[in-house]
């Protein structure tokens, strides 16, 4: 009976563990299955973080998300490459030229690159995969855009590609560039698979591609394996192995770095940026930031024929209104409160990562912190303050309330909307701040029932795109779809040079045109730029060469891509830790303890029991 | 004991023998079941059909979400929204996601662009490795310590129990997972991290074989142990006061009256008595764990359905929400049912009904 009694203690460990042992056998079902080649071949692992939105699928003819871009920059080649200034330069293409009209481009296509299962890499796997996109409704799901303008791509022989347009386009160049735009697949791997494009996944490790790097394996929402190209053309990645691995929040990635159990986070916020400064055993950097935080204001959403839309404040129709609540918001301190000043204030609609698009108002013509001269602009346009100090409008004789719709999941957008409602207060306008999810906002904005949004956009290193979304043929039409706007702005002057700049080949002359447009976007007051924040780096001490280019006057470094850096990074002599068997020392060390303990409460507990 | 009728009489033996068999409690028992498969299958359909309102009326432009930042055009835009079937009026997208469902396809995931059946599938191994082996070590726990805390309520281990208890029963999950990251994560002081900072493998690791499973217990360790320090306390306070209330009964004064030793009357009389509001919470319990736990997913990145639906509701992938709801919400019906099934077993008050 005594015995049975103190076996039963032990019977319950015992059934614990076997039901945890039995709960662990589902993990059979997720671990071979889903890919993943062992990843433990000898020499040096670079440890990345993922892009936080994560990997939506391998199909880089459908794929969206930049965890899955940044990918498809390491394992596909394209025509072009972002050099270290941010301008396209050779890649698959050693030289471009074009022809008198501007309607016809030629690309001389490298000789000898082979794809890595050996088979030769020609202009002609360039020709087929712009050709598909061009043809093919699935193919053109995530950048048939870009080539929209395109009559034929043809490859007369392996070493030219021929690409002729309808209209002249000054940006082909940016066409086919990593992460950025149109990667190059392997034509003989992917004719199989153009009648079930849609559904295929690309997960046949490893893949065949072309770039610094070969993809291995791949685990949803978790990571992604690769192995170096060692004899890549722009230079051999210094590692040998790399692995792209998924954190759900930034506080867990800066943890794993601050363990040593990642190399190299691009992007993380504000407060873990400072702390991480003090941490010797990670290096900081700064680099230019690639986007922009605004705050939108509804000039009076219209369909592409004028009709009105939506429930927008006419109140902001009125552009002395939109310029009062420009003058009323003060970006300074926004800049130093909500981002510890890890940035710029916000002026050009284009981002300070591509230089040659950076655009600063002349002086005197800035629009700073100005609440006198907002007052009286709001004075001017007819609308006096009521009892409580909230203007009246002079149309319909109700209370001055605009609506301010902000992400409900950032933090951002939750420290800056206070700011922005105090001082729009105290110029006699309520605020009244909604959180909505990122879809509800979406849907909102596309249907012009807002009065103003917390916006934020990133835009890559060529403009037509971001600059496009503020132009009139985006409107939605009279059934209120079609629409992609950003903020319904619509204006003749500003839709010209928008025209212009798509047909200007002289780089100085076409970056004029878009001076003049980020001017007209600067006055308009509808998209009102609050700051440019830098993107915060944060790396191991044992790595060199990740953050490429020199620092600018500030000490930031120009915009790093995962192309770039993935493939400069160098392990620093001596580097390397040991952390992983330590932790499994320390971890068994752990479990002896557990279970000692375990062990001593049971046997106490029978001696009690005996002595009752 | 003695029956005379068939005592005497071998005929009538015969003719009561179907009602005096072992089969006889068989028909209320079918009957019972019946009603409760009736019900539960009323409830799954009903549940479709809340599953597909509720995620139809939320505000949503999913297109624009998904293709936010890429240069994509009007045309293409209207030529997604299509593909997605976001042009097909209500009434047949109601119809096809009630046949998808019932052909186990469960939709098809517009991020993920595949079969919301498959994606569950290959989350439901890392939930249930997480959720289960949390919860059998929750429940054990929990139910030891709250009936040694009930049994001598007042006592100073009771207090120090309960006070633990409810202590991290307070503290927010994601608060407490963040503590235990930095501590045998990331390391404090003198202590050095000596455990993974999340996911569910290493992939520097052969992803098969003994060291992989070590390898996987090893992340399981930091995630199972903010569920089980959340959850254990739930059992402790139910199994606590259920015994408590047991204490003063007649039925014990008799046991010890016996002469049996304490420890014994209150293993083998008190606890099964008072086990039973434990079992309502463990089905509860049970119910919940295929949808897995978001907030320590996320602290952790482990690659489990709780998380996949956060991820979901991020776009809002719709098909996908709306599978993960039907999973969620059978799981919660299925476990009700065996949790009627099973007070039909243990307690005889039910049987009588």
């Amino acid at each position: 009976m005594v015995l049975r009694e103190r076996h039963r203690p032990r019977t319950a460990l015992a059934a614990t563990a076997a039901c945890a042992l039995s709960l662990a056998a589902p993990a059979a079902l997720v671990s071979p299955a889903a890919a993943a080649t062992p990843h433990n071949a000898p020499g040096k692992t670079l440890r990345v973080a993922m892009d936080s939105s994560g990997v939506d699928t391998l199909n880089p003819f459908t794929s969206y998300f930049n965890g899955s871009l940044d990918i498809f920059g390491s394992i596909y080649p394209t025509l072009t490459v972002i050099n270290k200034d941010g301008r396209p330069s050779p890649y698959l293409a050693t030289s471009w030229s074009i022809s008198s009209d501007h309607l016809t481009w030629t690309f001389k296509i490298r000789k000898g690159l082979k794809w890595s299962d050996g088979r030769p890499l020609t202009a002609a796997d360039a020709a087929w995969t712009l050709n598909l996109i061009m043809t093919n409704e699935t193919a053109a799901t995530a950048n048939g855009s870009l080539v929209s303008n395109f009559t034929s791509v043809t490859a007369p022989d392996p070493t030219t590609l021929v690409i002729r347009t309808k209209h002249p386009q000054s940006n082909l160049t940016y066409v086919s560039t990593p992460i950025y735009s149109i990667p190059i697949v392997p034509e003989h791997i992917w004719k199989a698979h153009v009648a079930g494009l849609k559904d295929y996944r690309n997960d046949s490790f490893p893949v065949v591609g072309y770039g610094p790097w070969k993809l291995t394996g791949y685990k949803t929402d978790q990571y992604a394996t690769l192995d170096a190209n060692k004899s890549f053309i722009l230079g051999a990645p210094a590692y040998d192995h790399m692995v792209d691995q998924l954190y759900k929040n930034s506080d867990s990635a800066v943890a794993a770095l601050r363990s040593g159990q990642l190399d190299y986070i691009n992007g993380v916020n504000a407060t873990e940026y400072t702390a991480l400064k003090r941490d010797s055993g990670v290096s900081t950097a700064e680099s230019v930031g690639n986007g922009w935080t605004g705050l939108e204001l509804n000039p009076g959403a219209r369909t592409r024929s004028g009709k009105p839309l939506g429930t927008g404040n006419p109140a902001l129709t009125d552009p002395r209104v939109r310029r009062a609540i420009s003058l009323g918001v003060d970006k300074q301190t926004l800049l130093k409160k909500v981002i510890d000043g890890y940035g710029t204030v916000g002026e050009g609609y284009l981002t300070p990562a591509w230089s040659q698009w950076v655009w600063k108002p002349s002086p005197g013509q800035e629009q700073r912190y100005d609440p006198a001269k907002a007052n009286q602009l709001l004075d001017k346009a007819g609308y006096k303050r009521g009892a409580n100090g909230i203007r009246i409008s002079p149309k319909t004789g109700k209370a001055l309330a605009l609506r301010l719709g902000i992400h409900s999941d950032d933090s951002t957008d939750a420290a800056i909307a206070p700011y922005v409602a105090g001082w729009l207060k105290a110029l006699g306008i309520k605020v009244v701040i909604d959180p909505m999810s990122m879809s509800a906002l979406n849907s909102d904005l596309g249907k012009g029932d807002w009065d103003m949004l917390m916006d934020a956009w990133t835009n890559g290193p060529d403009p037509t795109y971001i600059l496009g979304i503020q132009s009139c043929t985006t409107l939605p039409d009279d059934q209120g779809s079609g629409g992609n706007t950003d903020s319904f702005f619509c204006d003749p002057a500003y839709e010209k040079l928008f025209a212009k700049q798509q047909t200007e080949f002289d780089p100085a002359q076409r970056t004029k045109t878009v001076d003049q447009m980020q001017q007209i976007l600067y006055n308009a007051d509808v998209d009102l730029m609050l700051y440019n924040s830098t993107t915060k780096i944060a790396l191991s001490s044992d790595l060199a060469g990740m953050n490429t280019g020199k620092p600018d006057a500030q000490g930031a470094y120009p915009a790093q891509s995962s192309f770039w850096s993935w493939l400069d990074a160098t392990p620093k002599a001596g580097g390397g830790s040991s952390s992983g068997d330590v932790g499994l020392w320390l971890g068994i060390a752990f479990a002896v303890i557990v279970v000692g303990a375990g062990v001593a409460v049971v046997r106490r507990r029978a001696g009690v029991d005996d002595r009752e | 004991m003695s029956n005379p009728v068939t005592a005497t009489d071998p005929a009538a033996e015969v003719v009561q023998l179907p009602t005096r068999s072992p089969r006889a409690p068989r028909l209320p028992w079918a009957r019972y079941l019946a009603a409760k498969l009736g019900a539960a299958v009323v409830s799954f359909a009903v549940t479709l059909v809340i599953g597909f309102v509720l995620f139809n009326m939320m505000p949503s432009d999913p297109v624009r979400t998904m293709t936010r930042g890429r240069p994509v055009s009007p045309a293409q835009l209207i030529q997604l929204r299509s593909q997605l079937g976001l042009d097909k009026p209500v009434w047949q997208r109601f119809l096809g996601f009630v046949n998808d469902t019932l052909h186990g396809r469960l939709g098809y995931s517009w991020e993920y662009q595949r079969s919301v059946a498959s994606l569950v599938m290959g989350r439901i191994g890392p939930t249930l490795l997480l959720m289960g082996t949390s919860f059998v070590i929750s429940v054990l726990l929990g139910l030891w310590l709250g009936q040694r805390s009930g049994w001598r309520a007042g006592s100073r281990f009771d207090r120090i129990t309960s006070s633990i208890a409810l202590t991290l029963w307070s503290v927010p999950t994601f608060w407490l997972g963040m503590i235990l990251l930095l501590v045998c994560s990331v390391g404090i002081g003198p202590i050095h991290g000596f455990l993974p900072t999340g996911g569910m493998s290493d992939p520097s690791l052969p992803q098969s074989g003994m060291r992989h499973y070590v390898d996987v217990a090893q992340h399981l360790v930091l995630p199972a142990l903010t569920m089980i320090l959340v959850v254990y306390a739930q059992y402790v306070t139910i199994m606590r006061s259920s015994i408590i209330e047991e204490t003063g009964s007649p039925y014990l004064l008799t046991a010890r009256a016996k002469g049996l030793r304490d420890d014994h009357v209150r293993r083998r009389h008190a606890l099964p008595n008072a086990l039973l509001p434990s079992v309502t919470m463990i089905f509860m319990h049970l119910g919940t764990l295929i949808s897995g736990a978001v907030t320590v997913e996320a602290v952790y990145s482990w690659p489990g359905l709780g998380d996949l639906t956060y991820e979901a509701l991020k776009i809002p992938d719709l098909p996908l929400l709306q599978g993960t709801f039907i999973v969620f919400s059978a799981s919660v019906i299925i476990m009700n049912l065996l949790a009627d099934l099973a007070y039909r077993l243990l307690d005889p008050r039910v049987r009588a009904q």
